[in-house]
């Protein structure tokens, strides 16, 4: 742990992803402007003192746009992954521990979600489900669900034929218990930073499907509903798409610096 | 090596069809379909010529004849026709394959002209300032959105070289130089993305066999560390690279949907993205079928040359 606060680029990311946090749950300590308000003087004006992201086409300021959507883009990005995990870690470990034309059959499954690109997957469901937020939460956990039962799956199958495992199984307990009590324990690390580099990814996942106009609509836009609505202005005013696209950067990368990290100091090969 | 290849393809038929199947049942699960989308609000058709459209679309059978119908057709080499446009979605398709498929070229060309020689460096100069460097670049390209890398070219592009056409795309044959200059940005985007996953898997297969036995003995044995780099790690290193090959064409294709679509480029990703914001059902199967079996053809191309690049490896 020394290791890793030993590094700069570790507390540089540690500091942006707090800071972004905050942000996201303490949009009022960050602006005074009201993301809502227009202001027709100060249409798409470029970022100044005043406004330092700019306004956008309505004359809203876009510091105060991006940290109110921050928040939603968050929570789209937490709470897929959380259903993700859920249900994936559920079906890979079951998977795993059971094995037989159960295991066969889940993986069969598994393996045609693979053969497709996840954000083509992602886009498909979107588009067909409609986007709100709860909507984007459903889609994009679906498109994680396989990527969480996969890895989950590799972590348990180690863990099936190891002695307190077979123990626990000669002393007559329930697979159910065995799968909670023994199993679960032993793989939550790794279901955790599983879960993390995944959710990077997810937040990366909204803003994308945002900028192709199926991220949380307006008038409280996500991220990336934001880029999305921003999309037409670009080119005269490159900071309605620029500086969300840098918060979402800033927060992906910080998140993958300290995963990234946190993996290289626990891998005692290298 | 052929028996292996006709063995993988035939098990990869269970996998697309239950891919399509997917497909072809979320379209149908979801509320409001074609008809709706064409008649939009103000709906004046009478019952009678709105039965007369389901059946003339072939929407009217059961889900599983619908389904079974368009395998029939399949097989026919019929793909059907797209309900936006009345073209046959076999020559959509057809027509924009070379598209996607020259930007996938030189995306990949970037990246890897990049990504290798950078990963190469990082790994044997591994914790130096270049190693440090190129780990910012390779978290940084997997951080960043596809489409705001994209519009910061186009930005920047548009400032430098005011005339420079960015959006469109021209094809080979009818100006090879525009046809360069309309590809360029969308690739060196999509090519500096990747090319950070590259280097990634680069600097850490690099650095796995560095610590392997065969290095020490090369090095004890007095071999320049050149000659070490090159003959030893270069090659082996080779292999890792290959197998994410597959996983980055995915990667890729999904790439391609962003960059197509702000580059204005006709390729497979654009047609992907309107015919499923259009809710063009023929489109969008056929789509899903292709870029299924682009995938599912690539991993078995990528274990056979597994097999030239390692000989260890023999296909079973």
């Amino acid at each position: 742990m020394r290791r890793f606060f030993k590094n700069p680029l570790n507390l540089i990311s540690l500091a942006i992803f707090t800071l972004i946090l905050t942000m996201g749950f303490f949009p009022d300590l960050f602006t005074s402007y009201d993301p809502y308000e227009m202001n027709i003087e100060e249409m798409l004006a470029p970022p100044s003192l005043k406004h330092i992201f700019g306004t956008d086409q309505f004359g809203r300021d876009l510091f105060a746009r991006v940290v109110y959507g921050l928040k939603k883009s968050i929570l789209v990005a937490f709470f897929s992954m959380v259903i993700a995990c859920a249900i994936g870690s559920a079906v890979g470990i079951t998977s795993a521990y059971f094995g037989g034309k159960y295991d066969i059959f889940v993986m069969r499954i598994i393996d045609a979600f693979f053969s497709f690109p996840p954000l083509i997957l992602a886009l498909f469901i979107v588009a067909f489900f409609g986007t709100g937020m709860l909507k984007l939460i459903m889609s994009i956990s679906i498109v994680y669900t396989p990527i969480f039962a996969r890895t989950v799956r590799s972590f348990t199958l180690p863990l099936r034929d190891v002695n307190y495992v077979l123990a626990a199984k000669s002393i007559g307990r329930r697979d159910a218990s065995i799968i909670l009590f023994h199993i679960l324990p032993n793989i939550l690390p790794m279901i955790m930073v599983t879960f993390t580099m995944n959710f990077s990814t997810a937040f990366l996942t909204e803003a994308t499907l945002g900028f192709l106009g199926f991220g949380v609509p307006p008038p409280e836009p996500s991220l990336g509903g934001l880029i999305g609505e921003g999309r037409n202005y670009f080119l005269g005013a490159p900071w309605v798409m620029i500086y969300p696209g840098l918060v979402v950067a800033m927060m992906v990368f910080s998140v993958n610096m300290i995963t990234d990290s946190l993996q290289e100091l626990m891998n005692p090969r290298k | 090596m052929i028996s292996y290849i006709i063995r993988r393809l035939i098990l990869a038929i269970p996998t697309v069809i239950l891919v399509t199947l997917f497909t072809f049942i979320m379209i149908h699960l979801v509320p409001g379909d074609v008809v709706d989308l064409m008649t939009g609000t103000q709906n004046y058709l009478t019952q009678e010529q709105l039965r007369e459209l389901y059946r003339s679309l072939g929407l009217d059978k059961p889900l599983m004849i619908q389904y079974f119908s368009w395998i029939y057709n399949l097989l026919k080499m019929d793909m059907g026709i797209s309900l936006r446009t009345g073209e046959k979605v076999l020559k959509m398709i057809l027509e924009r394959i070379p598209v996607t498929f020259e930007l996938a070229v030189f995306s990949i060309t970037i990246a890897v002209l990049i990504g290798i020689p950078l990963g190469m460096l990082s790994g044997v100069r591994r914790g130096s300032k270049v190693d440090i460097i190129a780990r910012i670049f390779g978290l940084a390209g997997l951080s960043a959105p596809t489409f705001w890398v994209g519009a910061i070219l186009i930005v920047l592009v548009s400032r430098a070289f005011p005339k420079f056409k960015i959006f469109g795309y021209t094809p080979f044959f009818e100006n090879p130089i525009s046809n360069l200059s309309s590809i360029l940005l969308p690739s060196l985007t999509l090519g500096l993305l990747i090319s950070s996953q590259v280097m990634r898997i680069t600097r850490a297969s690099v650095v796995e066999i560095l610590a392997q036995e065969f290095i020490r003995v090369a090095r004890s044995k007095g071999l320049p560390e050149k000659m070490v780099v090159w003959k030893h790690v270069f090659r082996n290193s080779a292999i890792p690279v290959l197998t994410t090959a597959g996983i980055q064409f995915g990667y890729l294709l999904g790439g391609t949907v962003v960059i197509e679509n702000i580059f204005s480029i006709p390729g497979i990703g654009r047609l992907v993205f309107e015919a499923v914001s259009k809710r063009d059902y023929p489109t969008v199967l056929g789509s899903v079928l292709f870029i299924t079996a682009t995938i599912v053809i690539l991993n078995i191309i990528v274990d056979v040359i597994y097999t030239f690049v390692d000989p260890r490896v023999r296909l079973e």
